[in-house]
């Protein structure tokens, strides 16, 4: 049974939470007490909570299982020039990770990469 | 080994966060201060110390005692995740991440630095380091349901809507009771899945969820419109003509509504009679629509047009509908509708003349609302003879002296003609028939700044600004945001020939959108807690694209426009007059530093004023505010630093880059595109420039110009270029 507490806790209690949630607005405070009330509610809400961790294993489950195939197809293994990169950093102002992309986009062709770049984006 | 504190100091170091927390300030230092006199290597209170300060505006001081706590304590998770936060506030969000990385990796336990994170991440449209934060904070606890619906956000930001379905319907069967009716959040879920289904090209099952799961949604607008649309799409044309009838029924008023009604219904351009006798039963139905009887004047030709037309004129003008024109003078491309209309006001006219009737009592009404739809139309651009519009007005106005409509569009006219001193001071006129309407005072501040006179306008905006504000109007508009005023202001300073405060009002704007995406943080917690998730949605697609925004564009262009002119006249930064860089205008330097420098005198002297003022009011505020206001003190208000700059084209960068990426079919932007990045001698892209306009406007006579100046210039560097770009470049503009 959900007893109200003691008096003499209360001060606790509230240290607890304290010392959890370090720097947060007022408003995280309200929010992180709220949360915590939702948590020792009632028995039935308990028990959701079971079903719902079990539910949360399965899902973590079956998404961890097709989570590694998603990219590094052939794309990868174009070799890119660090040259062309140098090149395409200074003329084309992109960060190195752009340039790199689009280089492996066109076969690391640094002629084709820039002419596509010409070409107006609509 | 970090120094363990005593109960009473625990106690203290509590009393310092809440002190924090409810951002007092001055008592936190004090306590901290007190912890660390006894143990002065106290890492986790030097970071909270730190933190404190850094609200307090000293960023470096702060900074450096951060980075000393975590010396003492290199294991300190508190010691970190301030780090991290300092960073944050900072802006420096990539360091701030991996700080909160470590921090949470000391402490994987910590709700709030894996929320802080998160937070972060999304913010930084890192989705799937988002989607893996979520998962963590799902799994510690799962019984929220606000956990879940944010991974499947989390999921449908990185672009997997299978994957962000399949969270909602997880957590929707693990819920053994049914939710209440009444609650909201069950409610906007529903509907946010429904999106999710929908937008994974699953109309037809989309339907179904809509009518079997959505039925008891609160928003009942949203499960209507959905289901209409649907049903359309899925050429269920039938059930989807009742469901925009029912529709249509809510709210007669709905354009679109009308619109799809006669698209389900297969009805053609051609059947205007049949279309129209759908607008007439609504038109009866509800006699107060305004839709069923102006949209027939969309689509109805010939002698159709003009009875329905005349109708409706009658209508608008018997009642004195000050919109009229603008309502209408979209069918002004239709070269009949736009000779039609004006004959139509004057046939009013002479009816109203023969039937010899009383004139009404309300001047706004027939005879003056048809001569101001005919002023209105004569100073349109499309149909435009300002002496004839000046005949209008000036009937009108000696029917109804005391309107502001008509005096405003008297100035208007004024304008039109090229006099945009005699349209200042009649806007101003009008202003003065009406000096609590905010829209006239508004209007009349715009003539003045189109008419140079900064000062006035900003004392003409004052009347309606919050005299309290610390800096005056000034300070008002610039806190509420008031992006017109400012580049309004800003291209009067630049034509007066104030590089300073026109670069400073364009930097405003700037920072205003910069502000405005940092708003997205707060309801990055605020709308999962609310709830309110499909709004949220809205919300970020909204900020991925903000500044394709016209108040945008128009600022910085008008900036980059401005460094261009900086650049090619360096010698006088207080000469560059006006975008053309070179219309030379009367005055001469001398005489614009004097004005230049009387204006910051004033501009000083009315923040003094208002500062005073602001201290009378409330002497015991003032103490407490001079301490907070040192955070906000700018330290550059008149843009002198600005205006110093060495490198105006690297500044100008800050504003292209935008320009381009938002509003890339802005034939504008390109041309300022070209011209910057010419001058920087980046080739390569000034030639994507040109490439763009050449592709949106062949033959805009600027185009025309850049690509002679382009070959020649190609023709003189073309050898010092890298042979790559040599190539790409002779292929390309051959």
């Amino acid at each position: 049974m959900a007893e109200p507490q003691p008096p003499t806790i209360h001060e606790g209690a509230t240290d607890d939470i304290e010392t959890t949630t370090k720097p947060a607005s007022a408003e995280d405070r309200k929010a992180a007490a709220a949360l915590s009330n939702l948590d020792s509610s009632s028995a039935a809400e308990n028990d959701t909570a079971q079903v719902d961790k079990a539910a949360a294993t399965n899902a973590l489950n079956s998404v961890s299982e097709k989570k590694a195939p998603v990219e590094a197809p052939a794309k990868s293994k174009v070799k890119v020039d660090a040259a062309d990169v140098a090149l395409l950093v200074d003329q084309l102002e992109l960060t190195k990770a752009r340039a790199t992309e689009l280089l492996k986009q066109h076969d690391g062709d640094a002629v084709k990469t820039i002419k596509a770049f010409l070409q107006p984006a609509f | 080994m970090p120094q363990i504190l005593s109960t009473k100091e625990a106690n203290l170091f509590r009393q310092v966060i809440r002190d924090y927390e409810e951002k007092r300030y001055r008592a936190g230092l004090k306590a901290a201060e007190q912890i660390l006199k006894r143990n002065p290597k106290h890492g986790d209170t030097m970071s909270m110390k730190a933190l404190i300060m850094n609200a307090q505006g000293k960023t470096e001081e702060a900074f450096n005692l951060a980075k000393e706590a975590l010396k003492v304590d290199f294991k300190s998770h508190i010691c970190w995740h301030v780090y991290g936060i300092l960073y944050r506030t900072n802006k420096n969000f990539e360091e701030a991440i991996k700080a909160y990385k470590f921090a949470l990796k000391l402490e994987p336990e910590s709700q709030q630095i894996q929320r802080d994170l998160a937070i972060l991440q999304v913010q930084t449209r890192d989705y799937e380091g988002y989607v893996q934060s979520r998962f963590a904070m799902l799994k510690a606890r799962p019984q929220l349901r606000q956990n879940w619906t944010a991974l499947a956000i989390a999921y449908h930001l990185e672009g997997n809507l299978q994957e962000a379905e399949r969270i909602l319907t997880t957590y929707e069967k693990s819920v053994s009771a049914a939710p209440a009716r009444t609650d909201f959040e069950n409610s906007e879920a529903l509907l946010y899945k429904n999106s999710i289904i929908a937008e994974q090209g699953e109309t037809e099952r989309a339907l179904e969820h809509l009518e079997q799961e959505c039925k008891k949604c609160l928003d009942r607008l949203a499960v209507m419109e959905l289901r209409a649309r649907y049903l359309a799409e899925l050429g269920r044309k039938e059930e989807a003509a009742t469901a925009y009838r029912a529709l249509i029924d809510r709210n007669p008023d709905h354009p679109d509504y009308y619109k799809r009604l006669v698209e389900v219904l297969g009805l053609t351009a051609e059947d205007e009679a049949a279309q129209k006798a759908i607008f007439d039963e609504y038109s009866t139905k509800y006699p107060r629509s305004d839709a069923a009887r102006r949209l027939p004047l969309d689509f109805l030709t010939g002698n159709e047009f003009r009875s329905a037309a005349k109708a409706y004129l009658a209508l608008m003008f018997n009642k004195g509908v000050p919109s009229t024109f603008a309502n209408l003078k979209h069918l002004y491309f239709d070269s009949y509708k736009k000779d039609t209309l004006p004959s139509l006001a004057e046939e009013y006219l002479q009816e109203l003349k023969d039937s010899n009737t009383q004139a009404s009592s309300d001047s706004s009404k027939g005879e003056g609302a048809a001569l101001f739809f005919l002023a209105q139309h004569y100073n349109y651009y499309m149909s435009r003879d300002l002496s004839k519009a000046l005949e209008y007005v000036e009937k009108a106005i000696e029917l109804d002296p005391k309107s502001v409509d008509f005096q405003m569009t008297k100035a208007r006219i004024f304008k039109h003609q090229g006099d945009i001193a005699k349209a200042a001071k009649a806007m101003d006129q009008a202003r003065l028939l009406d000096t609590k309407d905010r829209y006239i005072n508004t209007k009349a501040a715009k003539y003045q700044l189109r008419n140079n006179e900064n000062e006035k306008a900003l004392n003409t905006l004052g009347l309606f600004t919050r005299a309290e504000t610390v800096g005056g109007p000034l300070g008002d508009l610039i806190d509420m945001q008031a992006m017109w005023f400012l580049t309004e202001d800003g291209e009067a300073w630049q034509r007066r020939g104030n590089v300073a405060l026109a670069l400073k009002r364009y930097h405003t704007v700037f920072n205003i959108f910069d502000i405005w995406q940092e708003d997205q943080f707060d309801f990055h917690s605020f709308s999962l807690r609310k709830g309110q998730i499909r709004a949220y949605m809205d919300m970020i697609r909204w900020e991925d694209k903000l500044r394709e925004h016209p108040f945008y564009f128009r600022a910085a262009l008008d900036a980059v426009n401005l460094y261009l002119s900086m650049y090619d006249k360096p010698e006088g930064a207080n000469r560059a007059n006006g975008t053309k860089g070179d219309n030379a205008n009367g005055e001469d330097a001398a005489e614009k530093k004097k004005a230049a420098k009387k204006a910051k005198k004033e501009a000083q002297k009315a923040e003094r004023e208002a500062a005073e003022r602001a201290a009378k009011q409330n002497p015991n505020k003032a103490q407490k505010d001079k301490e907070e206001d040192v955070k906000k003190k700018d330290d550059d208000p008149n843009g002198v630093k600005l205006a110093e700059t060495k490198d105006p084209l690297g500044d100008a960068m800050k504003f292209l880059e935008p320009l381009l990426q938002f509003s890339p079919k802005n034939i504008e932007g390109q041309i300022a595109g070209f011209e910057v990045y010419i001058r920087r001698k980046k080739y390569v892209l000034a030639a994507k420039c040109l490439k763009a306009a050449q592709a949106l406007d062949q033959d805009y006579p600027k185009v025309q110009e850049q690509s002679a100046t382009m070959r020649k210039m190609i023709g003189d560097v073309i050898e010092s270029l890298p042979p790559k770009v040599q190539e790409v470049l002779k292929a390309e503009l051959a």
